[in-house]
């Protein structure tokens, strides 16, 4: 007997589950993006005290309540930084956007200090 | 042909993103901060509540923390109430205060007892010389100064414990040194987050909690699934890229950290620390930091205060008379030191 070929063309509904599996990939590493990670995370400390620490994986924006006037912080796409702030002389606002441990952002008058922290995303709280 | 090559890769891609997909822990945790409370911000996370459940019970913990925040608060007056400030601008006369006073400060008492005197609620004559100079440095930075070496040993003659008489029957207390002054600085924090803990148990049923009061860090319960909760141990030098030192894992279990590098003021380019040692009368200076784990939260923060104003040897002979609780004593020359049962806590090391 023959040996029989099976059809291997493309079919409508093949291209149907070939959609329906690319779409259940992307849904998912959508949704691992919005879980906190073991990256980076922006330490805020005003007058020395930390006030917040934030992952910097996720979507943020903070109101830092600093000594004699506030900061607003934002975290987008992986960088954090000073967006307003009502100090005199806003160099914390023109300060780059920083993204990597060790970099940091001051502003003196306001006593604030944020810092990008290496190991600090994987925590439920500190002391 | 085309089409097994697509199918594999397909395969591939859905097989390395589901690989990658951990438990969906962070789904469902709910969180709030309040910044009005005790000086510091207070913080609190749960898993397994609904929005709803959770917007509740947070506004009746952040109430129940104000009310602690007004009657333990020794530096100002609330209309109507009489607090701890109340008690100290009356020494010399009894003062009829609520319960949770009288709870406190005999808590306060024993743990005096406990740690040997080195937690001391009555120590507030000296500690305010420390507060008002390092109030006056952060507001003038180049004018900071120390205390006045004569007005320590002078307000050292008025911190006896016995001082303070406290009469449940009439529900009064009383400093009956109209000298002596409370400062519950080193328990208040630790006493409330077991307050906290203890509502959020048991009034509100909540079993995946971690309260987190100006670093008073209470897990009450463990995460979804019995996971423990993971708490980083701070790295006091807060300049560098690297966060914590270590990381430990806690359920129903408090972590508390007294250190050097929050609080503090600095003159001729020396620190000087909030945390003050009853013998000397000056900041104590053995350790940068030490963390207490232990189930109550209250003995974690009186004996972080205690083992910050001790060396390491005494600490750990201090520490034995309390079997629950296990420290790491972070040391000035960058070692660290664990006491017997805390590696069994940590779960990563830096």
């Amino acid at each position: 007997m023959p040996h029989q070929q099976s059809d291997t063309r493309w079919r409508p509904a093949d291209a149907v589950l070939a959609a329906g599996v690319i779409v259940a990939a992307l849904a998912i590493w959508a949704c691992l993006l919005w879980l906190p990670g073991r990256g980076a995370a922006v330490r805020v400390t005003v007058d020395g005290t930390v006030v917040a620490t934030l992952p910097l994986n996720r979507d943020a924006t903070l109101t830092i309540p600093g000594t004699d006037g506030e900061n607003t912080l934002v975290i987008a796409g992986g960088a954090a930084q000073i967006t307003a702030a009502d100090c005199p002389d806003h160099i914390c606002v023109r300060h780059r956007a920083v993204s990597r441990p060790g970099q940091s952002i001051i502003c003196l008058p306001h006593r604030v200090v944020v810092t990008v922290v290496s190991n600090a995303a994987d925590v439920d709280g500190e002391v | 042909m085309h089409k097994r090559i697509a199918c594999v890769l397909l395969s591939l891609a859905l097989a390395m993103s589901v690989v990658g997909c951990v438990p969906f822990s962070a789904c469902g945790k709910r969180e709030a901060t309040y910044f009005d409370v005790f000086d510091t911000t207070a913080q609190i996370t749960a898993y397994g509540v609904s929005a709803a459940e959770f917007s509740r019970g947070e506004q009746r913990l952040h109430a129940l923390l104000q009310e602690y925040h007004r009657l333990y608060d020794i530096y100002h007056a609330y209309e109507g109430v009489a607090n701890l400030y109340t008690v100290n601008a009356a020494a010399g006369t009894p003062v009829a205060v609520d319960d949770k006073i009288l709870d406190l400060l005999e808590y306060g008492l024993a743990m005096e007892k406990r740690t040997a005197g080195r937690v001391n609620i009555v120590f507030g004559a000296v500690l305010a010389l420390w507060h008002d100079c390092r109030a006056a440095a952060l507001e003038n930075p180049d004018a900071a100064s120390l205390p006045d070496p004569a007005a320590l040993t002078a307000a050292a003659a008025h911190t006896d414990p016995a001082a303070l008489v406290i009469d449940r029957q009439a529900g009064t207390v009383c400093l009956t040194d109209p000298d002596a002054r409370l400062d519950v600085g080193a328990i208040a924090k630790g006493y409330v987050t077991e307050r906290a803990a203890a509502f959020v148990a048991q009034e509100l049923g909540w079993s995946h909690v971690l309260l987190n009061i100006g670093g008073n860090v209470r897990a009450v319960g463990a995460k979804p699934g019995d996971a423990p909760f993971t708490i980083g141990i701070q790295n006091p030098d807060t300049d560098s890229a690297v966060a914590y030192l270590l990381t430990v894992g806690v359920a129903d279990k408090a972590v508390v950290t007294s250190g050097d590098y929050e609080r503090y003021y600095t003159v001729a380019g020396q620190r000087y620390a909030h945390i003050i040692d009853v013998d000397t009368l000056y900041p104590a200076a053995h350790l940068r930091a030490v963390s207490v784990i232990c189930a109550d939260s209250g003995l974690a923060d009186a004996l972080s205060t205690a083992l910050f104003t001790l060396p390491v040897e005494q600490g750990l002979q201090l520490l034995a008379a309390f079997p629950d609780a296990a420290a790491v004593f972070l040391l000035p020359d960058g070692s660290r030191q664990y006491s017997p049962g805390f590696a069994n806590y940590v779960l990563s090391e830096t």
